[in-house]
């Protein structure tokens, strides 16, 4: 039974000043902090200004065509769904630097067990899967256990999983053709939605539900924003931050397998910059690089916006490793704007 | 108790432990003592042979320059280390600390400066930080946290600036936060609080209003230990000054048993002047 205190005259604190309102809706004021209304209202402005832009001169900029919106579509979530794991990881207060080659791992295996195995293609998903997860909670053991910082940890194990990679299958495309069942929950479309996009709309919803709902995410942000103050309150911040690094891993693993039905094969060539574009879209997103911070909205619409930039600059026909030099310049960006703070702050 | 040739290690009035049970010449009852503590990392011993104790509605002042011993005696108490040797008592039964929840679980709360929150979250899910409450499949039940933790802030505190649960701790200032803090702690029911250096980062004002808070919740019967530098804030507030040097105990002392000079003196020093020392320095017996 917990106890409370009879109110002294003036307040114990004795400041003069009595509580304030108390009528606001639940979590409003939080929302408002959590740095998502400032990305969705930037994000509105530039879709509107794209949309205008393209309606003006449709031949040269065609950002509203159709063929464009169904590409996006298909390839929003393949980053997104990375990006809600990193993000997730990054509000515990850690980093994970394997989830390209985790997805690349993963998904090879699950097609090659399927392709030379034949067996039942859910169950090599769940392995594909379990792979993913696997790989992110031993990033999570290596860098708890071993007290290591986990983008050295990630680094290392980046490096193993894309060699893991080569020597499992060699240099060439596994080909991956899935039944019509598979293909249709991974890559049909429902109306005019595309199927990960709906993946990815399903995990942004599961994602905010256990952040803002589930006591494991208020565990998660009490492990990346203060860990002692964590421990010190009995939170158990070791099974928070693993169960983050597992999922980190097994939504990489998740992203790996759609665009391996997406595509059609899984080339053992590591993306390497998903790992920086998945931060990246989380920061764009709101979440701090020091922990703590961040939410899925803002996630969600820093990976839209990311793709939105690779998109706007395709259509203006800029070459590709504009996006790349944007993406690192944003990271470093945000790391000098988060000292800037810090000191005004201080 | 060991002391260093030299020192004099003062046990004044109630501040022994000697012989003395609990609730003994109608004193409050014993509700934390520690029994001959010692605590070695590795060859270096930092905790000899420490013995102290805590009354039910104490506010003590556990005192000494840094090194002292006070961070190590605190751990103790929060469970954070183990002792090698001797042992904790917990209203009159031992008890062995094996973490921080074990101490919490007595009702032991360790309030550590600027460590006590999350400045990233809301005072509301910091009040639940680990005691969520929650529903079905562990969700959370956001609406009851959200209620309680306003009824916490109205019936506890009423601090400058706090206009709702939903507000960030990192907007909070330093006595804001040690408010909330120990806020929470009250809540939950926590009979021993343990506040390490509490008032380092306040003003003079916010410092007031804590010491207020604290005799406040004295009343109560909730017990207080401040680890402090501050002789002067510590004299003000506590009722009895446990002064460690070295790792040892050197003085264990009622209010109106000992004066703020003395308490400098034991602190800078290690030990209090004898009586000779003080007649030759022409300084009168406390």
């Amino acid at each position: 039974m917990a106890q409370t205190l009879a109110p002294a005259p003036g307040g114990p604190l004795g400041f003069g000043a009595r509580m304030g309102s108390m009528r606001r809706s639940p979590g409003f004021q939080y929302r408002l902090q959590q740095s998502a209304v400032d990305i969705l209202a930037i994000f509105l402005i530039l879709q509107v200004a794209s949309i205008i832009f393209s309606l003006a001169d449709p031949g040269t900029f065609a950002f509203t065509s159709t063929a464009n919106l169904l590409v996006a579509f298909q390839t929003i979530p393949l980053l997104g769904v990375v990006a809600v794991g990193v993000g997730i990881l990054m509000i515990a207060g850690e980093f994970d630097l394997s989830v390209g080659a985790n997805y690349l791992f993963s998904s090879l295996m699950m097609a090659q067990i399927y392709q030379d195995y034949h067996i039942d293609i859910w169950l090599c998903a769940v392995i594909g899967l379990a792979i993913g997860t696997g790989i992110g909670f031993l990033n999570g053991l290596i860098t708890l256990r071993l007290h290591i910082p986990s983008f050295i940890t990630t680094l290392g194990t980046m490096g193993i999983w894309e060699a893991a990679a080569l020597f499992f299958h060699g240099a060439s495309s596994q080909v991956f053709t899935p039944p019509n069942s598979f293909m249709v929950l991974t890559n049909g479309s429902f109306g005019w939605m595309a199927g990960e996009m709906v993946w990815f709309v399903g995990i942004c919803i599961a994602a905010w539900a256990l952040l803002q709902r589930h006591a494991l995410g208020n565990h998660i942000f009490a492990a990346g924003g203060g860990p002692q103050a964590a421990i010190s309150s009995g939170v158990d911040v070791f099974r928070a931050k693993m169960i983050a690094f597992s999922l980190a891993g097994g939504l990489a693993a998740l992203a790996g397998i759609l665009a391996a039905a997406n595509v059609g094969d899984v080339s053992p060539e590591v993306n390497s910059t998903i790992p920086l574009e998945a931060i990246a879209a989380c920061v764009i997103g709101g979440a701090a690089l020091t922990g703590g911070r961040g939410t899925v909205l803002g996630i969600f619409l820093g990976a839209i916006l990311l793709y939105w930039i690779q998109d706007v600059l395709l259509l203006l026909s800029a070459p590709g490793f504009y996006l790349t030099a944007f993406v690192g310049a944003l990271v470093i960006a945000a790391a000098v704007m988060y000292q800037y703070l810090q000191a005004r702050r201080t | 108790m060991d002391q260093a040739a030299g020192d004099i290690v003062l046990n004044v009035g109630s501040g022994s432990t000697d012989g003395m049970a609990p609730g003994e010449q109608g004193l409050p009852p014993m509700l934390l003592e520690l029994d001959r503590v010692t605590k070695r990392y590795g060859n270096m011993e930092v905790l000899k042979d420490v013995s102290l104790h805590v009354r039910k509605g104490d506010i003590v002042g556990l005192l000494g320059d840094n090194g002292a011993g006070k961070s190590t005696t605190v751990n103790v108490i929060s469970g954070v280390v183990q002792p090698d040797e001797g042992e904790l008592r917990w209203m009159g039964q031992v008890k062995q600390l094996t973490d921080r929840r074990a101490s919490a679980e007595l009702g032991i709360e360790t309030i550590f400066q600027n460590s006590a929150l999350v400045d990233s979250m809301t005072i509301a899910r910091n009040i639940f930080m680990g005691r969520e409450m929650v529903g079905p499949m562990g969700f959370m039940r956001q609406r009851e946290m959200r209620e309680i933790a306003s009824e916490v802030l109205k019936t506890i505190v009423a601090i400058e600036g706090i206009d709702s649960p939903d507000k960030l701790v990192g907007q909070l200032s330093g006595g804001q936060k040690q408010a909330v803090a120990i806020a929470r702690a009250v809540h939950f029911n926590r009979t021993l609080l343990v506040l390490d250096e509490p008032t380092s980062a306040l003003a003079v004002r916010a410092t007031e209003a804590l010491f207020d808070y604290l005799r406040h919740l004295r009343e109560r019967g909730i017990t207080s230990i401040l680890v402090t530098h501050n002789l002067f804030d510590a004299y003000r507030i506590c009722d009895r000054f446990v002064a460690m040097a070295h790792g040892q105990v050197v003085l264990q002392a009622k209010k109106g048993e000992v004066t703020v000079d003395d308490l400098v003196e034991v602190v800078s020093r290690g030990r209090l002047s004898s009586k000779e020392e003080r007649e030759a320095a022409g300084v009168p017996a406390s």
